[in-house]
């Protein structure tokens, strides 16, 4: 059964049914993953899918339900789910279907050279790579989960009261942990890179930069455990800015379950903090020109030099606040229902390079990586107490490894410590980005 | 869900350019996700997974392909694109597919999906007055109510053409407390193999009680110290570690390739002769149970370590090809987007002969985790992070104050050799797993244990 067929006679039978409004939201994704052990393309895989779902105004509720089956039977199930879920929602304020506002950016996040990469030059390419891998340095000796994945991906919307938009980006994802052994320790690198513009791409210096970072985890020493200013190099910043992203969504302040609940206006950060969502970034994963309810996006400074200026709405959270959205309404599948969440969401950069703010730390912790973000974190609080890697400064200079360390801190107290914002912004495979910063008063306890 | 003919040719085309093993996976799967917060219901969802996973050998390579579009042509075709990432001559001929249908170890009383909407919210509303009632500085509770359905064949080169029903019902209940200063929550998610009959029969008061309890106790609790400790680790969830540390060490998919620390050590002493370590997807209607695997093969009871020596591995059928070994009936994938994978079921560390009461009784000064978050492991070195939901100080053998943001850290392998007391209260939690196949639902186990010394990461100033 072909999309549009399915459509019509999708809201044909709803409206019959008893809904006012249908949306239904389409998403359709190609892909391919590849990836390489000891050499050799271990395993291969390719996909196609489609994934549909309906949201409803019945009797002044919206309900809900998806499908990855396009055929009659589905219809059925759509429609007398959706009813159901509709019945039992209790909140009065509703996602309802939105006619659209005309201003939509026309914007094409597509890029041809990655589209029209052959199987065989992706696999050309990761062989290569995993050849200058050991090339690079002799102590190389393996890699883990390493695979190269692309994704073309089209989002569309279509409702009874006359929307139709679609979005259509693709991108090539790189993936691996470089096992590095020295002394009979192993340790390991993780290198993540998006590529856009494929042509720029060389297999040696990628390799290069994945082994120097395994490599500079060796032979760890133990730090008296203190608190140390602290170098956050931009993919720490970014991962721990992710964490804590949701407690920009008035979704989450209205649960009750942010503290800047109240605090649009307010200075939460200290003047050199300015936080930005840019949804028409040319290579951004989270790109779009509309929300997940339709609404056209806009770029928008969500804290400017340290003032919060807003959070994150959609239409319902903004109807409950008086305002209007701001765009933010999120779809993070068909599978999900409304939320909020920012497309692509970075800290502005400062001048320093990450080079001079290490210079100017006496003694000092580079922190380069985070782990455990998933369960170490109260993001109601924002205490964070993490499994961190990272170097040892002295002088000005970066000494030797750490061994593993626990970095222990505030998120909102953090936002107010920040020395200086380096100039390196940069997204590492994520929607959230931002540049390393150089933080004071953090509690560093090292194994 | 598919016919054996269009399976049977399906299943031809995919060995097309030399491969030596065709299978093919249908899934259609039905899911319910209600979420309540502040006492009303806020969002529920219902959906519909549907796909076709086709997957080939040769030797110890594969291809993967999936589609959502299940038609004849498409299956060919998404055959067809597996078969092209083969390079080999020849064609084997597939044997006859004869039907079959798992045995069902784990009995369903009532398919969620008959079960009306109105009596989901029912469950959810009174874990909800339960937890929102148990103390003034409780200000926000949340349940997640989910229920599945999933529906699956597997069918492959060799004859296999099986088909399994597995339904799953899980509650989730999270309270914040807080005060002028600080919010801190509490969670607990009880989950099993099994109808809504779960959802009516569980101790419902307990677990609301507790999610609550946990989160009123951080509210009033000290910063955690750091530093090293003895860490007495509760039963239930407190597996998590184990399972982080040890069990992804334990499945094929690391210990083939020789990656994993367990490699070739099948024989030797692994741990201390009080650590018996068991993966059972057999156990009645538990979270992690199953009938048979993803790959059709009937799930067992594997015993990986005894009495500290290592004795066996979690094995699926492609790297037990490059082991050599017969699967164990761990292949698991989350659904028809992944291929299969070794991974675990309910995994856990038997009794030992010490009663908590005597851990905590033999500790002097050190850790009590009652409750454990989240972690991860680092599989190339074995590094560990976990974080502690619910942590107390032990002074003198006896748990004394509450402190909370504590961070487990160490090496997984070398807290397996330095676990010194095993308890007798062995208790299963459920929890969903990540990795190479995509999140399954498995249960972590064990009893009240003591790991003599592990390092304790929190935010308190002075050591």
């Amino acid at each position: 059964m072909d999309i549009k067929a399915f459509k019509d006679q999708l809201f044909k039978q709803g409206q019959t049914q008893g809904f006012d409004d249908i949306e239904l939201y389409y998403e359709s994704s190609e892909g391919l993953n590849c990836q390489l052990d000891l050499g050799e393309v271990d395993q291969f895989s390719t996909q196609e899918k489609i994934g549909v779902s309906l949201r409803g105004n019945y009797q002044g509720k919206i309900g809900y339900a998806y499908t990855e089956k396009i055929d009659e039977t589905s219809i059925d199930f759509l429609i007398e789910n959706a009813i159901e879920n509709a019945k039992i929602i209790e909140e009065k304020e509703q996602n309802e279907i939105y006619a659209g506002d005309g201003a939509y950016e026309q914007m094409n996040f597509v890029s041809n050279e990655i589209s029209q990469l052959t199987n065989d030059e992706i696999i050309s390419f990761l062989k290569d790579f995993d050849r200058e891998l050991y090339a690079a340095d002799e102590r190389v000796v393996g890699t883990n989960f390493f695979q190269v994945q692309r994704q073309d991906l089209k989002t569309a919307m279509f409702n009874t009261q006359g929307l139709e938009l679609e979005d259509h980006k693709n991108f090539l994802f790189f993936f691996l942990m470089v096992i590095v052994k020295e002394n009979d320790v192993k340790k390991s690198g993780t290198y993540v890179n998006v590529v856009h513009d494929w042509s720029k791409l060389d297999a040696k210096t990628c390799a290069e930069e994945a082994v120097a970072e395994a490599v500079s985890y060796l032979n760890p020493k133990a730090v008296e455990s203190d608190n140390y200013p602290v170098v956050l190099r931009y993919d720490a910043v970014s991962s721990l800015l992710a964490t804590f992203t949701s407690n920009f969504s008035a979704e989450t302040a209205h649960k009750g379950l942010s503290k800047l609940k109240d605090k649009v206006g307010e200075k939460i950060a200290g003047d050199n903090i300015t936080l930005i969502d840019d949804p028409f970034l040319e290579n951004g994963l989270g790109s779009r020109t509309f929300d997940g309810e339709g609404v056209g996006s806009k770029r928008l400074t969500v804290v400017d030099n340290g003032s919060l200026t807003t959070l994150f709405h959609n239409r319902k959270t903004a109807k409950k606040d008086g305002m209007e959205t701001t765009g933010h309404a999120s779809r993070a599948s068909y599978k999900s229902s409304i939320g909020v969440e920012p497309s692509n969401f970075y800290l502005n950069p400062g001048t320093k390079s990450y080079e001079e703010l290490v210079k100017s730390v006496d003694e000092g912790i580079i922190i380069t990586d985070l782990q455990g973000l998933h369960s170490g974190v109260n993001p109601v609080s924002g205490d964070f107490s993490l499994a961190a890697n990272g170097y040892y400064v002295k002088d000005g200079k970066q000494q030797y490894a750490t061994n593993l360390m626990t970095v222990a801190g505030n998120f909102y107290d953090l936002l107010n410590q920040v020395r200086e914002v380096g100039s390196d912004l940069t997204f590492k495979g994520s929607t959230v980005g931002a540049p390393s910063l150089l933080v004071d008063g953090l509690s560093i306890t090292v194994e | 869900m598919l016919s054996k003919s269009v399976v049977q040719d399906v299943i031809s085309q995919a060995l097309q350019t030399g491969g030596d093993f065709a299978e093919v996976f249908v899934e259609d799967t039905f899911k319910n996700n209600i979420s309540l917060q502040s006492g009303i219901i806020d969002k529920s969802l219902s959906g519909r997974d549907f796909g076709v996973g086709i997957r080939v050998y040769k030797g110890f390579r594969s291809a993967y392909t999936y589609t959502t579009d299940f038609s004849r042509d498409s299956l060919l075709k998404t055959a067809k694109n597996a078969a092209q990432a083969i390079e080999g001559e020849g064609q084997l001929k597939a044997s006859e597919l004869k039907s079959e249908r798992a045995q069902q170890l784990h009995p369903i009383l009532q398919m969620p999906q008959t079960v009306e909407k109105a009596r989901k919210v029912a469950v959810m509303k009174n874990a909800s007055n339960i937890a929102t009632s148990y103390h003034d500085a409780i200000s926000q509770v949340v349940v997640r109510y989910m229920d599945e359905e999933r529906n699956v064949l597997i069918a492959n080169s060799d004859g296999k053409f099986i088909e399994d029903q597995q339904v799953h019902s899980r509650l989730a209940i999270s309270a914040v407390a807080s005060n002028e200063s600080d919010m801190e929550t509490g969670s607990y998610g009880p989950g099993r193999l099994q109808g809504f009959e779960f959802m009516e029969n569980m101790d419902l008061n307990h677990y609301a009680k507790e999610a609550a309890r946990i989160a009123v106790t951080n509210l009033g609790a000290d910063p955690c110290p750091s530093g090293k400790f003895p860490v007495v680790i509760d039963n239930e969830f407190g597996g998590v570690i184990f399972h982080e540390a040890c069990g992804h060490g334990l499945e094929a998919t690391s210990v083939a390739k020789g990656k994993s620390v367990f490699s070739n050590q099948i024989g030797q002493r692994v741990a201390p002769d009080i650590v018996t370590y068991i993966d059972d997807g057999t156990i009645k209607n538990e979270w992690g149970s199953i009938n048979i695997d993803d790959e059709g093969n009937p799930t067992q009871k594997n015993v990986l370590i005894e009495n500290g020596i290592l004795k066996g591995y979690l094995v699926d059928q492609l790297n037990g090809r490059i082991m050599d070994t017969p699967s164990t009936g761990s292949g698991r994938r989350e659904s028809y987007r992944y291929a299969p994978t070794s991974r675990m079921t309910n995994t856990y560390i038997a009794n030992g002969e010490s009663t908590p009461e005597e851990i905590i009784a033999n500790t002097e000064d050190g850790i009590y985790a009652k409750y454990m978050g989240g972690g991860s492991v680092n599989p190339a070195t074995g590094d560990y992070n976990f974080a502690v939901n619910e942590a107390y100080l032990v002074k003198n053998g006896k748990i004394d104050r509450p402190v909370r943001g504590a961070t487990l850290i160490g090496n997984g392998p070398k807290s397996l050799q330095a676990v010194d007391m095993v308890g007798n209260n062995l208790g299963h939690g459920a929890g969903m797993c990540g990795s190479l196949s995509g999140s399954i639902p498995v249960n972590v186990g064990q009893p009240t244990l003591r790991v003599s010394e592990i390092t304790v990461g929190g935010r308190k100033e002075e050591a």
